[in-house]
């Protein structure tokens, strides 16, 4: 087997230092499905673009119809909002081959039809339970900061998106809660892990939030530590 | 230069017509209108009325100075509803539109607006993301955006090198500043924003503001010309400096309880006295 000695050593400091100590695998294969105009903030997109890159990671923006399940380390799906099927298969290949799929609802500000579309899709395709979004800002408070407490892979708090997409009673552990409201959760999944985000990280990835960066880091490095 | 004042200070039960003939006998050369503020200018208005509004304004013997709004204020570029931003995308496209058939070059913007719930960096970046395709529809249309320094406001690029910094990572020729001299209040001197933006500045607004008094309750900062804390002597200074020649625009906030129609003689005159350099 080859390995470089920046590998080995990496791998050691992992073994010292538990998962987070782990570097970045430059050779793993982070994939962002872009959903182009169905998915809700392009800033998304843009956050966990300007993530990866500065994490020097190796990683590609990938088009659902043309993905290959079996070269995706960690398959990461933006501010989705319109899930088309070819999207649905991709992220469901993706489980079913042992990769993590952190998949982040952009169905906050959707309107009433886009959302149930978004729910039933969810619902039905991924065994996923969300309810109706909830505006964290009803009366512009000026009294408090609505923080997402994230609890895994680290503790982290990100600022709230204003308006969330709380996650319903199911399989899985709740890893970030606002408010008192679980908006994020981990389950296994086929062979692999799904990751629900119920308020969009990628908007503070792309405001240069460090919480939010180190969480998505230290994310990628799990999954890819759990793979290994 | 010359001297402009916005249609917003029309007294409402005027009207159009009425409110034209007193800026023009005031002294004015222009009128800056205000998109979404007066009935006459709204963005349901058709490109056939807004072309009768350009008539009405020359037939009064005036042109427009540049078209304005503050409609940002309650949908801004950078909200986070995509649906908000949208519509703020759309109110600069008609501003935009709508400069091209009344025949001036120049818009008003305020750029962004940070809240406590969207914080600055978000404000900072969603500007920057819709002023650069904006800025080459601009261009396209021989228009240039003025994002105003709304300092207190907005709470966003406060200081004169921030905006200067914005303006570059905008890097639009067609995307300046619209420099109100009286939105600075105690953060700094209106004279060094002139000399610091110079060429990048699209249209002066006046009005003197009062640094000392603060601002607490439904207390204005804002008053007439030369009776707040600006340095008048030094903004005209500045304005020679780097060979500023275009519209001031007076924008006053307080409106005289009686006989409203002379705060338009009394601003036109101070503004005389500013371009005169007479003080």
């Amino acid at each position: 087997m080859g390995i470089t000695r920046r590998l080995f050593l990496g791998y050691t400091a992992g073994v010292f230092a538990g998962l987070r100590g782990l570097p970045l695998d430059r050779t793993s294969r982070y994939v962002l499905l872009d959903l182009n105009e169905r998915g809700c903030f392009r800033e998304s997109v843009s956050g966990y673009e300007s993530a990866l890159t500065s994490a020097g990671a190796q990683w590609m923006r990938a088009d659902a119809r043309w993905m290959s399940p079996s070269r995706c380390a960690v398959l990461i799906v933006p501010a989705a909002l319109e899930i088309p099927p070819p999207a649905v298969r991709a992220i469901a290949s993706c489980l079913q081959a042992g990769a993590s799929v952190i998949f982040e609802s952009g169905a906050g500000f959707a309107t009433d039809r886009e959302f149930r579309t978004h729910r039933v899709v969810l619902r039905d395709y991924l065994q996923v339970h969300i309810e109706q979004p909830v505006d964290l800002w009803p009366d512009n408070s000026l009294q408090r900061i609505p923080y997402v407490d994230y609890t895994w892979p680290r503790p982290a708090k990100v600022r709230d998106f204003s308006r969330v997409v709380p996650l319903g009673r199911q399989a899985g552990e709740v890893i970030a809660r606002v408010d008192g409201l679980p908006v994020a959760l981990k389950r296994s999944s086929g062979r692999g892990r799904l990751i629900v985000l119920g308020s969009p990280l990628g908007p503070a990835l792309w405001a240069g939030d460090a919480e939010a960066r180190c969480w998505l880091l230290d994310c990628l490095r799990t999954a890819r530590g759990e793979g290994a | 230069m010359k001297k402009a004042i916005g249609d917003n200070m029309i007294p409402k039960e005027w009207g159009l017509e009425k409110g034209l003939e007193l800026v023009k006998q005031a002294g004015f050369d222009g009128i800056e209108l205000w998109l979404g503020d007066a009935p006459w200018f709204q963005m349901g208005t058709p490109d056939s009325e807004v072309r009768e509004l350009r008539r009405k304004v020359e037939n009064a013997g005036l042109v427009v100075s540049n078209v304005s709004t503050g409609l940002h204020w309650a949908s801004p570029l950078s909200a986070r509803d995509p649906k908000v931003r949208a519509l703020a995308l759309r109110i600069v496209e008609r501003e935009i539109e709508t400069a091209v058939l009344l025949g001036t070059d120049a818009i008003l913007v305020v750029a962004g607006l940070v809240t406590p719930e969207v914080p600055y960096n978000e404000v900072y970046q969603r500007c920057l993301e819709a002023l650069r395709p904006l800025g080459e529809k601009a261009a396209r249309s021989g228009v240039r955006i003025g994002c105003e320094n709304c300092n207190a406001e907005q709470r966003f690029l406060i200081s004169p090198r921030e905006f200067w910094q914005f303006l570059n990572d905008v890097n639009s020729p067609a995307v300046g500043i619209h420099l109100d001299v009286g939105n600075i209040h105690d953060t700094g001197f209106a004279e060094q924003w002139i000399e610091m933006h110079g060429p990048r500045i699209t249209r002066i607004h006046v009005k003197d503001v009062m640094t000392k008094r603060g601002r607490c309750g439904d207390q204005s900062v804002y008053t007439n010309l030369f009776l707040g804390d600006n340095n008048w002597p030094a903004i005209r200074g500045a304005m020679t400096k780097v060979g500023y020649d275009g519209w001031l625009v007076a924008e006053m906030e307080a409106r005289y309880r009686y006989a409203p129609d002379q705060q338009f003689y009394d601003t036109a005159h101070a503004m005389d006295r500013l371009i005169s350099g007479r003080f």
